[in-house]
């Protein structure tokens, strides 16, 4: 499903000198897998995790995506594999502000063209979402918020989930719904997720556990 | 360091991260200001010039003498004058010289050596005026040098007129205020003009005692006229020195939306700064304070650089002003610009004005927040509607006053101020209509389009940030169209009336030699003249102002095409009649707009035989005339006033190929070369003084428009940093770049559509104001008012065009900075 080869990236100073982030990276998801990324701040988690979703490039090495790579895409054919097979989740929900919870959950889906009105009901009763779509974001709780960020992100069933830190701005309590919720959903779904955490109680949601540490990344084991 | 300093240390800090927002401020301030300063500059430029004006040869003279029959007073009388020891007497001459090529310059001349000491010390010139080389063979021609330079004359260069004469070596100086006139002595001027009198004898201040001995003195055939006209070419420009006026602080007001939008950005963003002050324990009257010191530094620099761009923009709307003044009422200005003290003291009040005014609600709006952090730039939309009822409550005051005070307007000021009150309604009504256009196009979606609603809902939020852009652009828009439609109906009026009044082929006029007796009794005159209209004046004063007489030809055929607004029936033949118990007059509508004469008003005019009746029988449309005129039959006219002054004779042809015959008729009767003008001539003539009459008011109006183009730009580039992090949003969420601008630019483009509609009846109505109410304000004459299509499309597709140069600017920024917030995302932005 994911295959990163040979990943490196590094980041320009304004002194001149560069700051390697990743160096050589390999690392492999299969289909309906799950992985946590753990590591310390400032660690490269987040950058690899932009670097999946083409958010950015990379130094050098590939991204191959359902054996597609990364690399070749163009910025339009990018949004094309953004908005079908890969989902984002952010710790910041980046829910748009203007449209209700409702046409929240369904953006990617009507974007993708792949809304299916049963499993978006399913994942509203799920979520505890029923009595808030027509709401707007602001008038939601952080937990809520999140919510529907996963919604939105599950609901045209991508092949792909990267999960950027999901539960950083929740209490512990929502932290572990949401998780649980999060981890089942997607594998209801049927896609893969990745997610950058820097709990291990979360990570302990998902099959597999890395460390990521001076660009390289290591298996819970081996750490 | 002080709380406060602090305080305005990180406020200002906010500017290095966003150099954007500090220049768009910048901008604002400098559009508005530079346009306002360079009207200022211009009209206290040509305020001065005036005054200089009134100083000059003969002008401050506080009497004339003149032929009782308006030929000239002859060089001997003048002589005699002097012998009999009357020092405050010296000559003048005034004249039109036609050069080889068919150019025609203003003439002056005086005799330096006779000049009365305080004319000499009103003599600002460092060049002597007594030079004895201007008063001795070859003489000297000094020319200003923009006319020099129009006339592509360089220093000793002598130019030869149509008459065959030569003048003296050019020297290219000006005199104080000879303006744009030739100044000669008398004698090479006589020769020029070829011509043996003097136009008129000014005389300074006389005591009543030596007023009694000049006026005994006098010859019969000459009158010794008090000179009341000094202050005339003040009085007569004060309507166009205020509508430029007006136009300026227009530009300003538009000037003012920038800075509103451009402030209320700036404080939005730094709304996580004054709550960091805030929870750190800074007042809110220190950081009123840290903000009102930030805003004297932003008024300075503002006014300082718009001050800048205004006398720079002064010198080149210069020529524009300076023919506008030219032609509309003869007045020169020179070409040396002065910043003016005041001038700079009030662009600077203006600015920290207009500042304050930008910046009191949305302060007001901030400091009033809780410390702790609210709603996002993206959900003001929803108390946005709130802000909209306001404005549109007031629109709807705004309109109900201007109804009320239309019919109470009776000066050009309280005009303006009235046409202020309609643009201000038109300008805050304008949010709820763009809010209902975009409720209607949501009906107009198909429900289920999610797309269609996702625009929607987008369009809501870009409201609150581009409505401010919008009132600005519909204020341009319809100043602009305003504008257009007055210059048009101008032209229009000018054609016509030139249809009208030049309808014959040749002119003779200002010959001294020229006898149309002779050329009547001529035989062969009769196989090619088909109307003559000799006419004559008589320059009186009536309510302090100057009133012409005009003697015409009754039958002629342009005296019986006058364009009558209002009349008695049977006004011409009433007219006609020599019925010396009513002595009917036409009377310009100047007269009735002004002077506020009805028909059948009688008029007691001051004639040589003490006062006389006269009676308006109808009154005539007379484009452009800045003085009271009446139309009286040569013959009546010469019943109370025997020796009127020559003004022009018309010749009307039977054939436009007798025009050869014609001139050679007319050389043989004593013209000279140069007296006499082709009709076509003159049109196109006039047509040309037209276009540079309203080529000042072209300028700032299309410069009005690019100031509001200016603040469509700021406004979306303003919009465009806020929503960067949130565009990247939608990246990621795999939107791609055509749905992304699909979004962005269908609101913008229904509502700049919405605004050029508004623009349409608010331009109709302004012009319609312009036209039939400032302009018979300000000048007293009508028009009827041309509203065409033309401009407004032109207008459609000029805001087009700013709105696609402003899409290009934010696409560019857009493609440069979105990678970079691309890779940010999920951290602090």
């Amino acid at each position: 499903m994911l295959e990163l080869i040979q990943l490196s990236k590094a980041y320009r100073q304004p002194d001149g000198y560069s700051t390697p982030i990743l160096s050589n990276l390999n690392f492999q998801l299969g289909a309906g897998q799950s992985a946590a990324l753990l590591g310390a701040s400032g660690s490269g988690k987040s950058t690899l995790l932009h670097l999946i979703a083409g958010l950015d490039k990379p130094d050098a090495g590939h991204i191959l995506i359902q054996q597609q790579s990364l690399t070749d895409l163009t910025e339009s054919q990018l949004a094309q594999l953004r908005r079908t097979t890969i989902s984002l989740i952010f710790q910041q929900f980046y829910l748009i502000s203007t449209l209700s919870v409702a046409d929240n959950i369904r953006f990617q889906a009507q974007l993708a063209k792949r809304y299916n009105a049963q499993w978006e009901a399913e994942l509203i009763e799920r979520l505890d979402l029923t009595s808030q779509l027509q709401k707007y974001p602001h008038q939601l709780s952080g937990g809520q918020q999140q919510r529907v960020a996963i919604a939105r992100a599950l609901l045209h069933k991508p092949a792909l989930v990267l999960a950027d830190e999901p539960t950083g701005n929740l209490d512990e309590h929502s932290s572990e719904q949401v998780m649980a919720l999060l981890s089942e959903l997607v594998k209801q779904a049927g896609s893969s997720l990745l997610m950058v955490t820097h709990s291990k109680v979360m990570a302990g949601y998902l099959d597999q556990q890395y460390w990521l540490k001076s660009g390289v990344l290591h298996s819970k084991e081996s750490a | 360091m002080s709380m406060l300093l602090l305080s305005l240390k990180a406020l200002l800090s906010h500017y290095w991260r966003y150099p954007w927002q500090a220049l768009f401020l910048l901008v604002g301030l400098c559009a508005g200001v530079g346009l306002w300063s360079a009207v200022q500059v211009i009209n206290s430029h040509a305020r001065a010039s005036y005054e200089q004006a009134n100083q000059v040869l003969g002008t401050q003279a506080h009497f004339w003498i003149r032929a009782a029959n308006g030929t000239g007073v002859s060089t001997q009388d003048y002589t005699a004058l002097r012998r009999l020891g009357f020092r405050e007497v010296y000559p003048v001459v005034q004249g039109i010289i036609t050069t080889a090529t068919n150019q025609r310059i203003p003439l002056i001349a005086t005799d330096p050596i006779v000049l009365p000491a305080e004319v000499l010390q009103t003599n600002t010139s460092t060049v002597a005026f007594n030079d004895l080389a201007f008063i001795q063979p070859p003489y000297q021609a000094w020319f200003p040098p923009d006319l020099a330079n129009e006339l592509n004359l360089t220093a000793n260069t002598r130019v030869l007129l149509k008459n065959g004469q030569t003048l003296p070596p050019a020297i290219l100086q000006t005199q104080a205020q000879q303006g744009r006139q030739v100044l000669l002595d008398i004698a090479p001027a006589l020769k020029a003009l070829q011509r043996s009198t003097l136009s008129y004898l000014a005389v300074t201040p006389l005591s009543s005692e030596r007023q009694t001995q000049l006026e005994q003195a006098l010859p019969p055939h000459l009158r010794l006229i008090p000179n009341r006209q000094s202050l005339d070419l003040t009085q007569l420009t004060q309507s166009l020195h205020t509508q430029l006026t007006a136009m300026s602080l227009l530009s300003f007001a538009v000037g003012l939306f920038i800075v509103f939008n451009a402030v209320r950005f700036s404080l939005w963003y730094r709304r996580p700064t004054l709550r960091t002050l805030r929870l750190i324990g800074v007042s809110v009257q220190t950081l009123m304070l840290a903000i009102g010191l930030e805003t004297v530094i932003w008024s300075i620099v503002g006014s300082s650089l718009g001050l800048l761009i205004g006398y720079g923009l002064s010198q080149i709307l210069l020529p524009a002003m300076s023919a506008s003044l030219q032609s509309l009422y003869g007045a020169n200005i020179g070409s040396h610009i002065i910043l003016q003290p005041t001038t700079v003291l009030l662009a600077w009040l203006l600015t920290l004005g207009g500042l304050i005014i930008a910046l009191a609600l949305p302060l007001w709006q901030q400091l009033r927040l809780p410390v702790l952090p609210s709603h996002s730039l993206s959900t003001y939309w929803l108390t946005d509607q709130r802000t909209r009822r306001y404005l549109l409550l007031a629109a709807i005051g705004l309109s109900i006053l201007a109804l009320v005070l239309y019919p109470l307007i009776s000066t050009l000021i309280q005009g303006f101020i009235l046409l202020g009150i309609v643009l201000l309604a038109g300008a805050w009504a304008l949010p709820s209509l763009l809010a209902l256009s975009l409720t209607l196009l949501e009906r107009l979606l198909p429900k289920h389009s999610f797309q269609g609603r996702w625009l929607i809902r987008d369009g809501w939020a870009q409201l609150p940030a581009l409505r401010t852009a919008m009132m600005a652009l519909l204020l341009a828009l319809t100043a602009n169209l305003g504008v257009e439609a007055l210059v048009g109906s101008f032209r229009t009026a000018l054609s016509d009336w030139l249809e009208q009044r030049l309808s014959s082929d040749l002119y003779v006029q200002g010959s001294s030699s020229f006898d149309l007796a002779t050329l009547r009794a001529n035989p062969s005159t009769a196989t090619w003249l088909k109307a003559v209209n000799e006419r004559t004046q008589v320059t009186l004063r009536y309510q302090d102002q100057p009133l012409v007489l005009r003697g015409l030809d009754h039958s002629a055929p342009d005296t019986q095409e006058l364009g009558i607004t209002q009349a008695l029936p049977q006004t011409i033949n009433l007219w006609r009649n020599l019925d010396t118990q009513q002595n009917w007059v036409l009377a310009n509508e100047q007269l009735h707009f002004l002077g506020s004469k009805q028909i059948g008003e009688k008029l007691e005019l001051q004639t040589p035989q003490g006062l006389k009746p006269f009676t308006i029988a109808a009154f005539v449309h007379d484009y452009g005339n800045p003085y009271y005129q009446l139309y009286i039959p040569n013959r009546v006219l010469k019943t109370y006033w025997p020796q009127p002054e020559p003004w022009n004779i018309s010749l009307w042809l039977n054939n436009p190929s007798d025009l050869p015959k014609a001139e050679q008729a007319l050389l043989n009767a004593g013209a000279k070369a140069g007296d006499w003008t082709v009709q076509q001539t003159i049109k196109a003539a006039s047509m040309k003084i037209f276009e540079r009459t309203f080529a000042m008011t072209a300028a700032i109006n299309s410069l009005t428009l690019w100031v509001a183009g200016i603040a469509l730009l700021a406004a979306l580039m303003a919009i465009l940093q806020e929503r960067l992090p949130e565009f990247a949003q939608w990246r990621a969420l795999g939107v791609n770049t055509r749905e992304q601008w699909l979004v962005m630019s269908v609101p913008l483009l229904l509502w700049a559509s919405i605004t050029w509609l508004v623009a349409l009846p608010l331009g109709a109505l302004l012009s319609w104001l312009l036209i039939h109410k400032l302009n018979v304000m300000a000048f007293g004459w009508s028009m009827p008012l041309l509203w065409s299509m033309r401009p407004a499309g032109v207008l459609a597709l000029m805001t087009l065009g700013v709105i696609a140069i402003t899409l290009v600017v934010v696409a560019w920024q857009l493609k440069r900075q979105l990678p970079q917030t691309l890779a940010r995302l999920g951290g602090q932005l």
